[in-house]
């Protein structure tokens, strides 16, 4: 409609030239002034205009499906949920004491304001971070080494081995035990849930990686520090990316366990406690900051990779499916 | 060519050289006894069997395998190990994917820790030589077979080695592609005159490119024939058809082929060919073959 009706004056002006000078009174002219400055922006305006509007109307077609399917998805998630809440569902699952969307909607946005509520996410973020990178560098590195000489992997696998398949969660009585204060311990916890993805995916990536590029790395004179550094790390890149996503997935996991069984402050601890005093809003939006944090910071792996690994995007090899 | 007498650069000498293996607790000779020179500057071309340890010889004087017995000798210095004196060039294009086509060229340069605007000017130079300079900042996976082992060649001859080893390049090239590349290859060498040991299986392309053919035997491994070719320099196409040419070809064919055959002989039984004659008919086992 908005678009019709801004196409019309254009019309008139076009044909203006043609009509008869003297023809137009005083109202008219005003109009006509109107309609000659539309003649006079439009040359400018109108290679301009339509291409970002074509290309809209093409991305539309291409991505709007997809997109329109999104939405509708998050659509029903609400929908079901306010369904729910509001007729206090209850068939062996009870809605009956679950808050409803506007419920947590109001109480999320007089929340935000809260400082203390804002501490426990920067709090949650910083832990995530500390334990994050320090099992990146360790992981990335014992990675390589382990992966690149038999020696090492013969001294050091078989204690990972036995260390791996405790969960992140059962080291939280003896990390409270081990370090000096509970925060220490929760980055701990969260480092321990990180690392390993990261050193297994890391070792995976040494040992897919095409063995003749080591060979002519040798042949072009490279030390053997050049060749850990320039080679290797750079050819095991993508599955140490895969690592590190999936070492975030597992950090969340196992911080939010953590705050909520030793801690204090943190998103986790944010939502036990909401249960404990019965504000059970607050658990919902506990939940949901929980998952929008997840969702960034694994965006931000994400972005790293691209920018680190620049190659995999020129070769199409980006798995968009 | 020049020179048998003053050792000078890029002379490759092997003398008497053993590689053994074990294969399910039997020790097996791969290369017995191999001796061979690559004099400075001289194109020398290993044709054989496949098994027959063509690669392990060239392994070898890479750095990468150490023999059980013999001297291996580059410029008179034994090999200790890999290094950037050597330039190899891989059947497989062996590219560093993350690095661009002229960072790929650098690497070697980098290793040496020259600094950045010389590294650059010297890639550039090179990559201009193949013809690969307006594909400086593309990535190997965006190039075609042929271009790939054109930067692989150019990588191998950035840090100016004494010495080239070249591993079947082409062997993974379709036949149009890889004529080309051989007129290419002749073409640089024709310009920089380094000694190279060129492995492959291809008889036309050892004849083409070579100042002398090695011929190997099947396993274990020996030299059978030492072959120089007398075709005049530079070399062009055309000289493909000339007698000389034709008359290698059959000349080391034949040698190949009792090579082939005696390879196969354990497949075939113990009378080889001869146990399957009713098949060949008139003409004979040269028909069939």
């Amino acid at each position: 409609m908005g678009t019709a009706m801004r196409i019309q004056p254009v019309h008139d002006a076009r044909a203006y030239p043609a009509a008869p000078e003297g023809a137009p009174s005083d109202a008219p002219a005003g109009a006509a002034s109107a309609t000659a400055q539309a003649v006079a922006v439009r040359p400018v305006a109108a290679p301009a205009r339509p291409v970002p509007a074509v290309r809209f109307a093409r991305l539309m077609r291409r991505e709007g499906p997809g997109l329109l399917l999104g939405a509708l998805s998050i659509c029903l998630l609400i929908g079901f949920w306010y369904l729910a809440t509001t007729y206090r569902w209850s068939f062996y699952i009870r809605f009956i004491n679950v808050p409803g969307p506007v419920e947590v909607f109001q109480d999320a946005s007089r929340l935000f304001g809260n400082e203390q509520f804002m501490t426990n996410i920067t709090i949650s973020l910083r832990r995530i971070m500390l334990g994050f990178i320090a099992a990146t560098v360790l992981g990335v590195t014992m990675g390589l080494l382990i992966g690149r000489y038999r020696r090492v992997r013969q001294l050091t696998f078989p204690a990972m081995e036995i260390l791996r398949p405790i969960p992140a969660i059962a080291w939280v009585p003896i990390s409270i035990m081990l370090w000096p204060t509970t925060e220490t311990s929760i980055v701990f916890i969260t480092f321990i849930g990180a690392f390993f993805p990261i050193l297994l995916n890391t070792m995976h990536g040494v040992a897919t990686m095409d063995s003749v590029l080591v060979r002519a790395a040798r042949c072009l004179g490279a030390s053997e520090f050049a060749l850990m550094t320039q080679v290797v790390l750079r050819g095991a890149m993508p599955h140490i990316f895969t690592g590190l996503a999936v070492g975030m997935g597992v950090a969340w996991v196992s911080l939010i366990a953590a705050e909520m069984i030793s801690g204090q402050y943190g998103v986790g601890y944010f939502t036990w406690e909401a249960y404990s005093l019965i504000e059970y809003s607050h658990i919902v939006i506990g939940m949901l900051v929980i998952g929008v944090l997840g969702l960034l910071c694994s965006g931000a792996i994400r972005l790293l990779a691209r920018l680190v690994m620049p190659w995999q995007i020129a070769a199409g090899k980006e798995n968009n499916r | 060519m020049n020179a048998t007498s003053a050792p000078g650069r890029g002379h490759i000498d092997i003398q008497d050289v053993c590689v053994r293996f074990t294969q399910n607790g039997v020790p097996l000779d791969a290369v017995q006894s191999v001796s061979l020179t690559v004099n400075p500057g001289e194109f020398v071309s290993i044709v054989g069997p496949s098994g027959c340890g063509k690669s392990t010889l060239l392994n070898i004087v890479a750095g990468f395998l150490k023999p059980d017995q013999g001297v291996v000798t580059v410029d008179g210095a034994p090999i200790t190990g890999p290094g950037a004196d050597r330039g190899v060039v891989f059947q497989q294009y062996s590219l560093f994917p993350w690095l661009s086509v002229r960072q790929n060229v650098e690497f070697g340069l980098k290793m040496q820790g020259l600094g950045r605007s010389a590294r650059e000017s010297r890639a550039r130079t090179l990559l201009g030589l193949a013809g690969l300079l307006s594909f400086e900042n593309h990535y190997p996976d965006q190039l075609s077979g042929g271009m790939k082992q054109r930067v692989g060649i150019v990588r191998a001859l950035a840090t100016s080695p004494q010495v080239m080893l070249m591993d079947e390049p082409f062997g993974a090239l379709d036949s149009q592609t890889r004529v080309v590349m051989q007129e290419i290859l002749t073409n640089m060498w024709q310009q920089l005159r380094l000694s190279v040991l060129f492995i492959t299986h291809d008889i036309e392309e050892a004849i083409f490119l070579s100042d002398k053919v090695y011929v190997m035997t099947a396993r274990p491994g020996r030299i059978k024939a030492e072959i120089p070719v007398l075709l005049p320099r530079p070399r062009t196409p055309d000289m493909m058809s000339s007698p000389t040419f034709l008359a290698l070809n059959r000349q080391l064919r034949a040698l190949i082929r009792e090579e082939s055959l005696a390879a196969m002989g354990g497949e075939l039984g113990e009378g080889g060919l001869a146990g399957h004659d009713w098949h060949v008919g008139a003409e004979g086992v040269g028909a069939m073959l």
